[in-house]
């Protein structure tokens, strides 16, 4: 097995509203290895969006430390490509400029980082939207914008928080099938959230499901299936099943 | 015909029934009431075209009179945006400054232009009594604007901009001013018409005789009330355009904004 990339040693995370404390996150522990594909599955509001804020350094956890390369997450240092949850489009700029924003913050020539963004637009299937602004875009397109910005810098791990939640069945399981193929043509690290737990078993090579609030690590299971999967295969049935079981003792009790 | 002519045509119809019935319910009041100083609504337009071809008493037209105002406005207008802007961007970035300069700028907030012109006829002299009148009203409107729009900056982007490895000069350029940009260029129009209505006030205090404000006071003191209406109406005339032209060069920069584009 790789290296570890990314080491999440016991941490913790509570917020204090007022005098309240909520305890989100309790003791979670896991490694993930250089070029993996994790995804992480656990009920609505059990933290994994602060989970992923945390790994990629904007939230510092209330206790236990992350590593990555052996260093506390530093966006400065890291090259992240966080994918988030809601919409994070810049709506006075374009499709080709929203795409550029990561190059132009790392301070790239324009011209260098037109070509980038061009090649990122192809990918994302957005061509001659190029100079469309958000509010001119469906969801799914806006998402598809953020995806392209994000894998444009090149980024030493992509952090993606439910990023097909709001397409419909086809855009979603064709965006799953492009993401898979462009994470397997360049191996990158790659942690991706969602309620959904076909997804995760279509995508992942280590499925984590986390429990409810005060949340935990539940389970960690290996997919052990070849690619490109087949949903409707027994073994991928039977992988499914057992995770929607565990997934639904955290949501029923 | 097309429903959006037809919808024009209605709309451009009843503009020109509301204004007739205006001016024909004027006309009658004006009879009714037979005082040789309430001015009607043709005298009002006589007296304006004589200002604008002849002069007033001093020998000013209309033009000369509406340029000087606009130049004081202008000016006022100016130093009202080079103070209100940064300091509101700096405001609504630094609580620190926040804390420090609220509780001195929102007691100044609730004295009205008016207010100040004593003071300004004894501290100031020649165009600063203009410039200060009118940045005392155009001011605040482009102050609280700006701070608006920095606190409804989203938190999200400021994040994504944060995982790419932005520092805090680029959030503040790439971000926050580009996302408040809407509501900073909501409080240039509404403090440049603040201003310029402030225009007659500023001219009550400044000794020259020519300026819009000016010309009321002059004609006021002559009990010319028809040329006193027409400065009015001018003025008026003139904060609509500026208001609408600032609107159409809003709905251009901020296309991007959908509240403005429906
Ligand atoms: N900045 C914050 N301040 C206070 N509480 C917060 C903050 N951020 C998140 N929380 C709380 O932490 C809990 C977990 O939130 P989080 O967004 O991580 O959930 P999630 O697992 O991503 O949920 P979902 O699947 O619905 O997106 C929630 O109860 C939320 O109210
Ligand atoms: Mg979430």
């Amino acid at each position: 097995m790789a290296e570890d990339e990314i080491i999440i040693d016991s941490i913790s995370k509570s917020f204090k509203q007022g005098s309240q404390t909520l305890e989100v996150i309790k003791e979670v522990s896991f490694n993930v290895s250089r070029g993996e594909f994790i995804c992480i599955v656990g009920p609505s509001g059990c933290g994994k969006t602060t989970l992923l804020k945390m790994i990629c350094g904007l939230e510092p956890p209330t206790l236990g430390r992350i590593l990555i390369r052996g260093n506390p997450p530093n966006p400065k240092v890291h090259k992240f490509g966080v994918i988030f949850q809601e919409d994070s489009l810049m709506p006075w700029r374009n499709v080709m400029n929203n795409i550029k924003f990561g190059l132009e913050i790392r301070g790239m020539d324009e011209i260098k980082a037109k070509q980038i963004a061009e090649k990122y637009i192809e990918i994302v299937g957005l061509k001659g939207f190029e100079n469309y602004y958000p509010h001119q875009l469906s969801g799914g397109m806006k998402k598809r914008v953020a995806i392209a910005r994000a894998l444009a810098i090149d980024p030493d791990l992509i952090l993606m928080d439910e990023p097909f939640a709001d397409l419909d069945a086809q855009t979603r399981s064709f965006m799953q099938k492009e993401l898979f193929r462009i994470w397997s043509g360049l191996n990158k690290t790659i942690i991706f959230i969602t309620h959904n737990v076909e997804e995760a078993v279509f995508l992942a090579q280590r499925v984590i499901i986390m429990t409810r609030r005060p949340s935990r690590v539940k389970a960690i299971i290996k997919i052990d299936l070849p690619h490109p999967r087949n949903r409707l295969s027994p073994p991928f049935i039977s992988y499914r099943e057992k995770i929607l079981n565990m997934f639904h003792e955290e949501i029923w009790g | 015909m097309t429903l959006v002519n037809r919808r024009l045509i209605y709309s451009l119809l009843y503009y020109i029934i509301s204004i007739a019935t205006f001016l024909t319910l004027w006309e009658i009041l004006v009879i009714l009431l037979s005082n040789p100083y309430f001015p009607s609504p043709l005298s009002i337009f006589r007296a304006i075209t004589r200002i604008a071809i002849f002069g007033d008493i001093d020998g000013y037209t209309l033009i000369q009179h509406i340029y000087a105002s606009l130049e004081r406005v202008m000016i006022g207008f100016f130093i009202a945006v080079i103070t209100g802007v940064p300091l509101g961007l700096l405001i609504g970035i630094f609580p620190i400054v926040r804390a420090l300069s609220i509780p001195v700028i929102e007691p100044i907030r609730f004295i009205p232009p008016i207010a100040w012109i004593p003071l300004a006829i004894i501290l100031l002299v020649g165009m600063s009594r203009y410039a200060f009148i009118i940045w005392v009203g155009a001011f605040f409107p482009i102050l609280l604007n700006t701070i608006a729009g920095v606190k409804r900056t989203s938190i999200t982007l400021v994040q994504m901009a944060k995982t790419f490895g932005a520092d805090r000069n680029q959030i503040i350029m790439k971000i926050i001013f580009p996302s408040s940009l809407p509501e900073v260029m909501t409080g240039l129009r509404v403090g440049l018409g603040v201003g310029w209505m402030c225009i007659v006030a500023a001219e009550m205090i400044g000794g020259d005789p020519i300026g819009l404000g000016r010309l009321i006071i002059k004609y006021a003191n002559l009990i010319q009330t028809d040329v006193v209406v027409a400065g009015m109406i001018s003025i008026s005339l003139i904060g609509m355009c500026i208001n609408y032209m600032i609107l159409a060069l809003e709905k251009r920069m901020f296309k991007w904004r959908v509240e403005v584009t429906t």
